[in-house]
């Protein structure tokens, strides 16, 4: 904001042939972003499909038919389940692992830089290794614990077939989740702690704060803000990511894993059915606004 | 020179100490991060036998190391083109958000625009509507512009979220901007758009350089798009065509995939860690500086 007062803007054409270059911008985001949107709501109300370019109005028989399907229910289920025990385990891990990184020690810019891959990676590209450590026959994790003698061998009743158990699918691809997402919580909490003034927290000690009042009076309050975008962010990711379950199961064995976004792909493009799945994918909005809402009311306290 | 009196073996122990434990404690996080890719790497090198035998110790070769799986993706699939298809996508791309997103970033942190701030965030709000809403009306958008089967249609799906990112992280580049210079070189004679041009864009060098950074690997980070648009063999990128392609049915050539994973995986993630704190500060809006 420096200088501001000094700048009372230069000759009215210059400014005018400029005025339009956000305008530009705006307009592509909102011709591929918002006009999609607005199409999305008007697919989801049609009878829409890939054979028949036609699409007829048909109110809101597309919502009223998922709402009908045993396998919505079981998706929006599956997604629920999979965003919370997903949060829960990766601030558990993201939070240790923060304050580990908080520290001064030799060797941190290494250490951090190794622990961010997961998260770097492209996800389609890591998701594979993952399938290969979950190998019905061959897989890595299985050899480890069948070594620690965790479980029994290969053909018995003891050896887990992570990704063929409806049991055990969903779990193994909650896994993947946290383990690509965890480094993301544990850098946008740093980020956040090292925002705070030590003079802060200084000043509280002089005060005579316990270290625990200190985190939860002076340190949580200065970082709620980040902690939110961030907690959004990947709620956001989380919920709207279908890579990690497609590639790994499809939604399967018998829908233990399908997701709204998976069922959404499936019906959408597979079966062709695009009113129907573009219904399915909106049901996501009223899990997001909250999200989106919050994220606009952070941002705008951005500071420069 | 209170730290030349101290005894300094204890100080020293003491360090070593606190690293040791540190690093003991860090230790499986790090594990944790790093083994798939490890894992990724091995297999990739080894002959086929070795990966298929479970009482061997399966972290270290049994059978002396190979590059036939990489020989296989190079001679007998579309790998080549997969790799070459990124780099276009992703210069098209990156090329189509400079130009929207660096005026557009100008513009709205300089210029006192009515509504600025709130054009600026309405933008950076859009790289939150996801993919998976998106995608089927994208998909009769890029069929009636008769993109459908070619990695064109990803050059105009894609400026979607790297447009709103970048403008973002622009605006925040040219706020740091001091007025003075861009005064000065008016002052020297350069209209508003030659200020811009000389004096403005050079000093922002580094966060166009990112932009075109993040429009690269955020189009790495794609999924869906890719396999909701594009199903010829040859026009896909890698992130799409590598577990696409190279799965079929059952039968899994791990060797191989690891490798197509490992050899664009890894170069993109590096990258990205790079300019991963510019990723953050992104989002959250610079709150952490």
């Amino acid at each position: 904001m420096t200088g501001s007062s000094l700048h009372g803007g230069p000759d009215p054409m210059a400014r005018a042939a400029v005025v339009s270059v956000p305008a530009r911008a705006a307009l592509y985001v909102l011709l591929l972003v918002g006009a999609p949107f607005l199409f999305s709501l008007y697919l989801a109300v049609s009878d829409a499909n890939v054979g028949e370019p036609i699409a007829h109005f048909v109110g809101l028989e597309n919502f009223k038919a998922a709402l009908e399907m045993d396998v919505f229910w079981i998706s929006l289920r599956n997604s629920v389940v999979f965003l919370v025990v997903a949060a829960v385990l990766k601030s558990l891990l993201g939070t240790s692992l923060a304050f580990l990184l908080l520290q001064d020690f030799k060797g941190k810019k290494l250490i951090r830089g190794l622990v961010v891959i997961p998260f770097t990676l492209p996800i389609a590209i890591s998701v594979l290794s993952w399938k290969w450590m979950y190998d019905s026959q061959f897989s890595v994790i299985n050899w480890v614990l069948s070594r620690m003698g965790l479980i029994g061998q290969f053909g018995t009743e003891g050896w887990p077939i992570w990704l063929g158990d409806p049991k055990l699918a969903l779990v193994a691809c909650i896994l993947v989740n946290v383990w690509r997402t965890f480094p993301f919580s544990a850098i946008v909490l740093l980020a956040g702690f090292t925002s705070v003034p030590v003079e802060v927290i200084d000043a509280a000690k002089v005060d005579g704060c316990s270290f625990f009042q200190r985190f939860r009076h002076v340190v949580v309050p200065m970082i709620f803000p980040i902690l939110m975008i961030g907690f959004l962010f990947d709620t956001v990711f989380t919920l709207s990511d279908l890579s990690v379950v497609y590639l790994l199961t499809q939604g399967g064995p018998a829908n233990a894993t399908k997701i709204l976004p998976v069922l959404a792909y499936q019906i959408g493009i597979q079966a062709g059915s695009l009113g129907r799945g573009a219904a399915i994918a909106l049901f996501l909005v009223p899990l997001l606004i909250p999200a989106l809402i919050l994220v606009l009311r952070n941002l705008k306290r951005r500071e420069y | 020179m209170a730290r030349a009196m101290a005894p300094p073996m204890t100080q020293r122990r003491k360090s070593i100490r606190r690293h040791l434990l540190i690093y003991a404690a860090i230790t499986p996080y790090v594990v944790i991060a790093v083994f798939p890719i490890y894992w990724m790497a091995i297999t990739a090198f080894k002959q086929d036998p070795d990966l298929y035998r479970m009482e061997h110790f399966p972290f270290w070769f049994n059978l002396a190391p190979t590059l036939r799986n990489f020989k296989i993706l190079f001679y007998q699939t579309h790998y080549g083109d997969w790799i070459w298809n990124t780099f276009t996508i992703s210069a098209w791309v990156a090329l189509i958000t400079l130009v929207t997103a660096v005026p557009a970033g100008y513009a709205l942190a300089r210029l006192k625009l009515p509504g600025a701030e709130n054009t600026g965030i309405a933008i950076f709000l859009t790289y939150l509507v996801p993919p998976i809403i998106l995608f089927l009306p994208l998909s009769r958008i890029v069929a009636e512009l008769g993109l459908q089967d070619s990695w064109w249609a990803l050059v105009v799906v894609y400026p979607t979220f790297t447009i709103p990112f970048c403008t973002w992280l622009l605006m925040g580049f040219f706020k740091t901007v001091p007025m003075e210079i861009e005064e000065a070189a008016r002052v020297d004679g350069c209209g508003q758009a030659g200020a811009f041009l000389r004096v403005i864009l050079p000093i922002s060098l580094p966060g166009v350089l990112t932009s075109v950074i993040f429009a690269f690997t955020l189009s790495m980070q794609d999924f869906l798009y890719g396999l909701a648009f594009v199903s010829p063999g040859d026009q896909k990128p890698v992130p799409v065509g590598v577990p696409t392609e190279l799965i079929r049915g059952d039968i899994y050539y791990w060797g191989s995939l690891m490798g197509a994973a490992l050899l664009v995986g890894l170069p993109v993630a590096i990258l990205y860690n790079f300019f991963l704190d510019r990723f953050i500060q992104g989002i959250t809006g610079g709150i952490g500086k």
